[in-house]
């Protein structure tokens, strides 16, 4: 009967080849690592936020007398309002968690270089689009560090050049954060992520155009492909599991830590509290826009250290695949890097202080540098590798007859 | 492969233990360190602590997202809610006697609502426990408090004037049994929450070890091969 | 099934692999269906809206041939008050014949008469005059008793659960 309905179907649509072509049958390399799971745990992630997102919608207020009152209306009365509210704020810090480390895999690994720009163009506008949605989304709580944090990025805007005022006069359409900007950020926070899954299907198209990267970084010849159905549908959920139960840890037992204490206090625009703070995923983006005490000079800084990640693939000028794996000096720079941002992070939540001004100016040059640096230090270093002889599988790069030793 | 994860787990680490430090700086620099106290989770507690809420911060305080009908929660019955609540309705919130306007006329002030107190400050049930106890009299013999040395609030408990050591007994154990009421208005659905999620993790660790065994035994055929 | 070698007892064999995995996919499925329980039910009424679920009334100012409405769980209630002329005549008709039912199924005290104030024709509320109502809408004619005489409502007006608290107020939603 179902193979019938199947039968059916497929006369009109092409309903089993897609299945067979993108998922069962899909070749895939056979050495992945579970590094190359936070993809897959990324669109989950996604679905979770739009599926709590909805249902908090259902008894979300947004307006600003009524907003932080109606948090607690769902906290409290609502049937698990408040289990349905921790997934969401739980899980807009997980989504993060997922995307920095699938990113860390990405730069690791090497998995931007050609013919993979378009996969990482397209994931750096889903990144800057996550990040439109959580800044919007912090807003809707109207506690006192959404009220002010909106206050501060948005004045950022006046940046702009000849039009900055009235900018950020558009952007909140109030002259300072208030109701008009609670409802259009509802509005906005409430469609990005349907951009977002949009922008993912893209995505994943180019994905499918030119096939997963894998840690060696070389592209293995179809004999050591595996159909993506069962090994990687069953390493993919076996991660899931695993991330799940750390999710729910957080979820279940620490799920207020991620909660700006000032943010059980309701909005009160005549009263700044002591220290502002973004959510941690912002904080080191904060801290390099900190670091330059010139306003305009500090804008443009923090914009560069987002979008200089798109110009990774011409950077890093190596002739040699897989990124940290066959060159020890790109494995260098990319630890010098996670530290740097882990630096930065810790700078952006501190309050302003000078020692604190001058680690996080020492780490925004290291962090500029070390993109600045790719182009010399890969050039440079395949001629070391060279020198130095290089292991059999970089040899096979050069030299086809080598590669039948492999 | 080991020394990117090795690398990247001391990075968390280090940038975990930055934040807890950077935190409790925030926390201990004006302040003296905050008492010890562990939290008494019992109906008996809360309801003790609801009604010395009721007596001493309700002149001043609201508690607008607490309804009479939820103190029912704590164990009190249908004939003590009754008394408590006086002309309120069940469905009314907790608020005080005198209204916004009252006091502040009175006050020069609204004073903080305290349903979220215990999680509106940095410290927690800790500073709160610490703070009412934490009254003092200056040497010009007005109030002032050694965890918030600029507070128009005047001494509650009584803890600034009080000698007797059985009499401060009895303060402490009210203080500790007033924050055990307010953590539970902060966060009413607390102990549901806990007992759910042991039955998720258990369940998810259980099906946790289902998958790796499926996913060996499906691996295992590119070894047959 | 004879078949059955020692080399199909190495792991990986499709009996037992075929065992774990329904054992997994049913422990994940139940998971996946117990994970949609809090969703489902977070749309049932809240806490408070369960709690507006009665009205309680007093009943010491309604004259007797007065009607008051009331609002129960956001539609409203005739409260009738009716006199003891109109209570014989009603105890003593039949109603219509849409939805037979007799006066006294319909009330608890003969002088008190409690409907839900929507037609059962398409929700209009039914406007009042001495001998029942009467729907704007559509022309249905109930009597007091709130039986359907003509028109194209099928039932008589709804008698929802109410209960007598003493003798001066009711309270509606509760037996």
């Amino acid at each position: 009967m179902k193979n019938r309905l199947i039968e059916w179907i497929d006369e009109r649509f092409p309903l089993s080849s897609f299945v067979k072509d993108n998922l069962t049958s899909y070749p895939t390399p056979r050495n992945l690592n579970y590094w190359w799971g936070f993809g897959f745990l990324a669109g989950f992630i996604l679905v979770l936020q739009i599926l709590t997102g909805i249902f908090l919608a259902m008894h979300y207020k947004a307006d600003a007398g009524l907003a932080f009152e109606s948090v607690q209306y769902i906290m409290r009365e609502v049937n698990y309002g408040w289990l349905i509210r921790f997934l969401h704020s739980t899980g807009a810090s997980a989504f993060f968690v997922v995307i920095y480390l699938h990113m860390a895999r990405t730069l690791y690994y090497g998995s931007y270089r050609a013919p993979r720009e378009l996969m990482w163009w397209s994931g750096q506008l889903l990144l800057l689009l996550i990040m439109a949605a959580a800044f919007m989304g912090y807003l809707l709580p109207w506690g006192q560090m959404s009220y002010w944090g909106a206050q501060v990025i948005t004045n950022l805007f006046r940046a702009t050049p000849f039009i900055g005022d009235q900018v950020v006069i558009w952007l909140r359409g109030d002259f300072s954060v208030g109701d008009a900007t609670l409802t259009r950020f509802f509005a906005l926070h409430y469609l990005v992520p349907f951009l977002i899954t949009g922008f993912v299907v893209i995505h994943l198209i180019a994905l499918h155009t030119v096939k997963s990267s894998n840690p060696s970084g070389f592209n293995l010849a179809d004999k050591h492909n595996i159909p993506f159905h069962p090994y990687y549908t069953v390493k993919d959920l076996f991660g899931m599991a695993v991330f799940f139960i750390l999710f729910c840890v957080v979820l279940f037992f620490y799920p207020y830590f991620f909660i700006e204490a000032e943010n059980h206090i309701p909005a009160d625009p005549m009263v700044t509290p002591s220290h502002i703070v973004p959510e941690w995923y912002f904080l080191p983006f904060y801290a390099i826009l900190r670091a330059i005490p010139d306003f305009m000079g500090g804008v443009i800084a923090m914009l560069l250290s987002i979008l200089v990640y798109g110009a990774m693939p011409y950077l890093d000028r190596s002739r040699f695949p897989g990124g940290a794996r066959h060159r020890p000096f790109f494995r260098l720079m990319f630890y010098i890097f996670i530290i740097d941002v882990v630096v930065l992070g810790y700078v952006g939540a501190q309050p302003p202080g000078d020692t604190i001004t001058v680690v996080g100016q020492v780490a925004t040059f290291i962090y500029f540098s070390i993109f600045i640096l790719l182009p010399f230090v890969s050039y440079f270093e395949d001629r070391w590798l060279i020198k130095r002889g290089l292991p059999l599988e970089l040899q096979c790069l050069l030299d086809a007859k080598k590669c039948d030793l492999l | 492969m080991k020394e990117m994860i090795a690398k990247v787990i001391t990075s968390i680490v280090v940038a975990t233990a930055c934040t807890v430090a950077s935190f409790t700086a925030i926390a201990a620099s004006p302040s003296p360190p905050l008492l010890d106290f562990t939290i008494d989770n019992s109906t008996a507690a809360l309801q003790r602590g609801a009604e010395l809420v009721q007596g001493k911060c309700l002149l001043c305080h609201d508690l607008k997202y607490v309804k009479y009908r939820h103190l029912a929660d704590i164990g009190f019955t249908e004939a003590q809610l009754t008394l408590l609540r006086g002309e309120s309705g069940l469905e009314d919130a907790v608020l005080s006697m005198m209204d916004s306007d009252a006091r502040q006329e009175m006050l020069g002030m609204v004073p903080p609502d305290l349903t979220l107190i215990t999680k509106a400050r940095r410290g927690g049930e800790r500073y709160i426990y610490s703070f009412l106890l934490g009254f003092a009299e200056t040497a010009e013999g007005t109030a002032t408090n050694r965890y918030f040395p600029g507070t128009r609030m005047s001494d509650p408990l009584g803890i600034s004037y009080v000698t007797d050591e059985g009499e401060r007994q009895v303060i402490y154990q009210q203080a500790a049994d007033i924050v055990a009421f307010l953590s539970w208005a902060a966060d009413p659905h607390a102990t549901e929450r806990k007992t759910i999620g042991y039955y998720v993790i258990a369940y998810l660790v259980l099906l946790t070890v289902l998958l790796y065994f499926m996913k060996r035994r499906i691996w295992r055929r590119l070894d047959d091969e | 099934m004879n078949d059955m070698t020692d080399e199909s007892r190495k792991p990986g064999d499709p009996e037992r692999r075929e065992f774990l995995g329904k054992v997994t996919g049913a422990v994940a499925g139940a998971g996946v269906a117990a994970a949609c329980w809090p969703f489902v039910r977070s749309m049932y009424p809240a806490a408070d809206i369960l709690e507006k679920g009665t009205s309680t009334i007093k009943l010491g100012n309604i004259a007797p041939g007065e009607m008051k409405t009331v609002a129960w769980q956001g539609k409203p209630v005739f409260v009738l008050h009716r006199t003891d002329e109109q209570a014989e005549r009603m105890m003593h008709s039949e109603g219509g014949n849409k939805d037979p039912q007799s006066d006294e199924q319909r009330v608890q005290k003969p002088d008190w008469l409690v409907v839900v104030g929507l037609c059962t024709h398409l929700g209009c509320v039914p406007v009042r005059h001495s001998d029942g109502w009467s729907c704007p809408c559509h022309g249905s004619e109930f009597d007091n008793s709130g039986r359907v005489l003509k028109g194209p409502a099928p039932t008589n007006l709804m008698v929802p659960d109410y209960r007598f608290d003493d003798d001066d107020a009711i309270v509606i939603g509760e037996v």
